[in-house]
């Protein structure tokens, strides 16, 4: 292989160089001539005085200062020429270093833009949420506080510089190509100074238009590509939102989408509304000089007074914090994202150790050539450099392979990954960053596991190996691979543990309870908007001849309605009144679905006692509920629920009763990793009030394949409504599925990890043990010829494989049961020393290692006494 | 077995008697030290391209009488001041170390 490289006047000062001491020569060797020497004499005699050409030369060279980058152009190409002459050990190590650096650069390329770089906001870091919310699971994701008490907040607050409140959800868009929902913001003033974001064209919204009536709207670069072609004339065009005409005056520079995957702004305020209170997200921008702490301490004050002030809003049981926007937004993928780090830089160590072993062996085979080396003037220092740089140079072809590696690696990230699992998915690429990263591990990967081998080599007892006399590898450096394949396989057992808890732990989610039968279900959701929809009556139309179209359909056998299915991470929920006047605990909640009479078949929801909704339960009948067996449980314990009666309004008249009329199972519904809701259940068509007839989700049992029924339905819902757009029809399967794909995600992607470390341990393994059998040849000949049998010389290959494996699985076990405490708050009902997977890992990796001696141990038994023999 | 900044030294004086090629140097130090300073070639030839570079010292190509390239080195201005320096040090040192060789009589002593 040449390299092609700059040789500036080097080669000149070498001839230089070789004149001056061949002309120093045949003076020394003229001189002794004149003194009467034979010319021969004279030569050997001066050859002797002189001493070492090369060392001369390479002492001299020293002298020329900016040498070490001439030198180091010399060691590269002396690597390069080295390593063409020796293409397998080439090939394989560069293969395995780029295996372990690709898989690291892949995992930091995902890192670094979620994690690492800075948010694109202004000082992002003085940027807060502000939270004070129920402590409850259906809160839990998103910090957040009452509208009402943020209006108050927002006046009083001093140690932010300002706040906006904002609410996303989605809207039909129209006017602007296809009608289609689409992700939008409510937002209150001074909402993109606080974040310090400017329109890149247009502007924000004045502060005359900081209220709902303002009919404008910013749109996203996204919106503004797809459905503007990037016109900009788009400025005082208008849309439609919800059949809304709205004026466009500003579209956000590209990558704007807080809060994440907003695509459409517009403004809005909060009035005082004792009867909409609501949940909002807040963000501050901290006062200069202000600490969270401060701000923290002045959002409790404030909380206590306005609780004093207005008992009525009082959160019970509340959680008051000031959270970073960068935890909100990040938060909850940071620990799986570092997790999956550390991970990596495993398989980085088996891969360094793996080459570290190839290196080890080879210098064993080199020994001749670098003897020679040191012989005509190449110092031990030199030597080392130079195998030192040849490693780096394999670790930089490998880094190289590495990176086309982690661009297919990140891909493949991005598609395994669940659809909003991550966070700032934009950001996530190739950068300075990710490179210098990338270069400086290969730098690490090659000095730090290059080092111990080219010491070794070096080592000054060399003159021996130029006797030429055949003798094995000294102990310590058999011991010094032995000790690099242990390492590798208790790495291997630790990611081996961490996937096979997450495996069990997944397979154990999967088998939960959810409460529902899930199969044979199609599912759709649509929100029904209050332009065309204006009235309560209008709304519960639409249901009924959704539903009686659907039951029509080939292969549908029963369908239902509910406000919000199971897994949808929304739900009306309350509390509820008794009607023998006991309270209910504080911040007792129950789901409140509003169910048609059929729900209950459709979803498999077993009712324990009583009866379901028929349809007799109508408007006008008597009002009743079906509850759940926890809330039966709870308040009726003496089973004695049905005919008892509950209302759901404060101080409520005698025709708010509702009669218990039946008890169903508990459900799931919002994580499967929850414990079920307790929930009551209203038949669909006595509720009265609009916010929970708006959003409906519908279920069609199906007597077959449930996806053969999802393009009627499309056509179906077309008859009823053809401008109803509709949210994916999707199964009740699939459903479950995304709820459980952020496990099944982490669960995939360590397995991978594990695989991968398992096999270049495998691989390690393979390396020494062949190399040890070729290696002993002579003493297995010996034992061949001494009546050693093949079953006996093969057993004694694969004890020795136990004797390299067992070590490191036992350091790996005790390794796994500390590390992985880190993986406890992923796991579902799975200890993190879960003995089931520590053993079973043991064997695997057991039977790894000696499925890796098969072929060496084949070797081993057929070694003919007399090759081996007469080998010498 | 010298001192490397005993060699520079010893160098530069040698080349303040005309410029002089580096087997030249390394005979006339060893003629002038009565055979008892040997310098290796290891230890000359790095030495002779490192005061070049400081530029103390200056190398022209000459050719032999039997038509060989020779490098000759010669003495810079710089190196001269440089020389006139290292001997000043050197007459410092060597009067130093005579004097520890050689301590006064004090009173006392018999």
């Amino acid at each position: 292989m040449r390299v092609p490289w700059p040789r500036r006047g080097r080669s000149e000062r070498d001839a230089d160089l070789d004149d001056e001491i061949r002309a120093h020569f045949a003076m020394a060797v003229a001189d002794r001539v004149a003194r009467g020497e034979s010319p021969d004499a004279a030569a050997a005699a001066a050859r002797r005085e002189f001493g070492n050409v090369g060392y001369v030369k390479e002492l001299t060279r020293e002298s020329w200062g900016g040498v070490w980058l001439d030198r180091l152009r010399q060691d590269v190409h002396y690597a390069f020429r080295a390593l063409a002459r020796s293409p397998g050990f080439a090939a394989a190590a560069i293969l395995t270093f780029a295996l372990g650096i690709g898989v690291n650069t892949a995992m930091f390329t995902v890192l670094n833009g979620v994690l690492l770089r800075p948010l694109p906001f202004k000082d992002p870091d003085r940027l807060y949420l502000v939270s004070h919310r129920p402590d409850n699971a259906m809160f839990a994701r998103e910090a957040s506080m009452l509208d009402r008490q943020y209006v108050e907040y927002r006046r009083q607050t001093r140690t932010f510089e300002a706040t906006t409140s904002y609410n996303t959800f989605p809207t039909t868009l129209t006017g602007a190509g296809e009608p289609a929902r689409i992700a939008t913001t409510a937002v209150t003033a001074g909402f993109f100074d606080v974040l310090g974001v400017r329109p890149s064209l247009g502007r924000a919204f004045g502060p005359d238009e900081s209220h709902a009536g303002a009919k404008v709207v910013i749109i996203s670069d996204a919106v503004w590509r797809d459905r503007f072609s990037s016109d900009r004339a788009v400025i005082g065009r208008s849309l439609s939102l919800d059949g809304e005409r709205r004026t466009i005056v500003g579209v956000m520079p590209p990558g704007f989408d807080f809060p994440t995957g907003a695509r459409l702004w517009f403004p809005t305020d909060y009035e005082f509304n004792p009867h909409r209170m609501a949940m909002r997200p807040v963000l501050g921008r901290l006062a200069a000089g202000v600490t969270p702490r401060q701000a923290r301490a002045e959002l409790v004050a404030f909380v206590q007074s306005a609780d004093a002030e207005r008992p009525a809003e009082r959160v019970e049981r509340a959680v008051t914090e000031v959270i970073p926007l960068r935890q909100q937004i990040v938060g909850n993928v940071r620990r799986s994202l570092l997790l999956f780090a550390g991970a990596v830089s495993f398989v980085l160590l088996i891969a360094c150790a793996n080459v570290a072993n190839l290196l080890l062996m080879r210098a064993a085979t080199r020994q001749r050539e670098i003897s020679v080396r040191a012989a005509i003037g190449a110092g031990r220092q030199r030597l080392i450099r130079q195998l030192l740089t040849e490693s780096v140079v394999l670790a930089f072809l490998g880094g190289l392979l590495g990176l086309v590696i982690a661009a297919g690696g990140v891909r493949a990230l991005l598609a395994l990954a669940p659809v909003d699992l991550l966070p700032r998915v934009s950001e996530i690429r190739l950068d300075g960053t990710v490179l210098g990263l990338t270069a400086l591990l290969c730098v690490i990967a090659g000095v730090g596991f290059g080092i111990v081998p080219a010491f070794r080599a070096t080592r000054p007892d060399l003159h021996l190996s130029l006797s030429g006399a055949r003798h094995s590898a000294g102990a310590a450096r058999v011991r010094l691979r032995n000790t690099l394949v242990a390492a590798e396989c208790a790495l291997a057992i630790v990611l081996l543990v961490g996937a096979g808890l997450l495996m069990r732990s997944f397979v154990r989610l999967r088998s939960v309870n959810l409460g529902f039968r899930p199969d044979n279900i199609v599912t759709f959701m649509v929100d029904l908007s209050d332009d065309r929809y204006p009235t309560v009556a209008s709304m519960h139309e639409f249901r009924a001849r959704t539903n009686q179209a659907l039951a029509r359909l080939p292969g549908v056998s029963a369908v239902a309605a509910v406000n919000w299915r199971p897994l949808s991470w929304n739900a009306t929920i309350g509390d509820f009144e008794l009607s023998d006047g006991r309270k209910l605990p504080p911040n007792y909640m129950a789901l409140k679905p509003a169910v048609t009479p059929d729900y209950f078949r459709v979803m498999g929801i077993r009712i324990r006692e009583g009866r379901a909704f028929t349809d007799r339960d109508e408007a006008a009948a008597p009002r009743v509920v079906v509850v759940s067996r926890l809330v039966a449980d709870r308040f009726w314990p003496n089973g004695d629920a049905i005919g008892q009666r509950i209302a759901m309004v404060d101080k409520p008249k005698p025709e708010d009763w509702m009669t218990i009329v039946g008890i169903a199972d508990d459900i799931v519904q919002f994580d499967v990793k929850d414990a079920p809701t307790p929930a009551v259940y209203l038949p669909l068509p006595q509720v009265e009030s609009k916010s929970w007839l708006n959003h409906l989700s519908f279920a069609a049992l199906t007597d077959g394949d449930p996806t053969r029924v999802e393009r009627a339905i499309r056509q179906v819902l077309q008859t009823v409504d053809p401008l109803q757009p509709l949210e994916s029809v999707t199964t009740m399967q699939a459903v479950v599925s995304q709820a459980v794909a952020e496990p099944l995600f982490q669960t995939r992607l360590l397995g991978v990890f594990a695989v991968l470390a398992v096999l270049l341990s495998a691989v390690g393994i393979y390396g020494v043990l062949a190399y040890a059998v070729a290696e002993r040849t002579h003493e297995i000949g010996i034992r061949v010829a001494l009546g050693a049998r093949p079953e006996q010389v093969a057993a004694m290959v694969v004890q020795r494989t136990l004797a390299l494996a067992v070590p490191g699985i036992v350091i790996g076990l005790a390794a796994a049961s500390w590390v992985t405490r880190l993986l406890a708050k992923l796991l579902f009902e799975v200890s993190p020393t879960d003995p089931w997977t520590f053993g079973l890992v043991a064997v695997v990796l057991g039977g790894v290692a000696i499925a890796a001696s098969v072929i060496p141990a084949r070797r081993a038994s057929r070694v003919d006494p007399m090759v081996a023999l007469r080998a010498d | 077995m010298l001192l490397q900044g005993t060699l520079d030294f010893i160098v530069l004086q040698t080349l303040r008697w005309g410029p002089r090629h580096g087997y030249g140097i390394a005979q006339m130090i060893r003629a002038s030290s009565n055979d008892m300073l040997r310098v290796d070639t290891g230890s000359l030839y790095p030495a002779l391209h490192r005061l070049e570079k400081k530029k103390w010292i200056s190398a022209d190509w000459e050719v032999s009488e039997n038509r060989q390239r020779v490098r000759v080195y010669k003495l810079t201005a710089a190196g001269r001041k440089q020389l006139a320096l290292e001997r000043t040090r050197w007459e410092q040192l060597s009067q130093a170390i005579a004097g520890v060789m050689q301590p006064p009589l004090t009173e006392g002593e018999t």
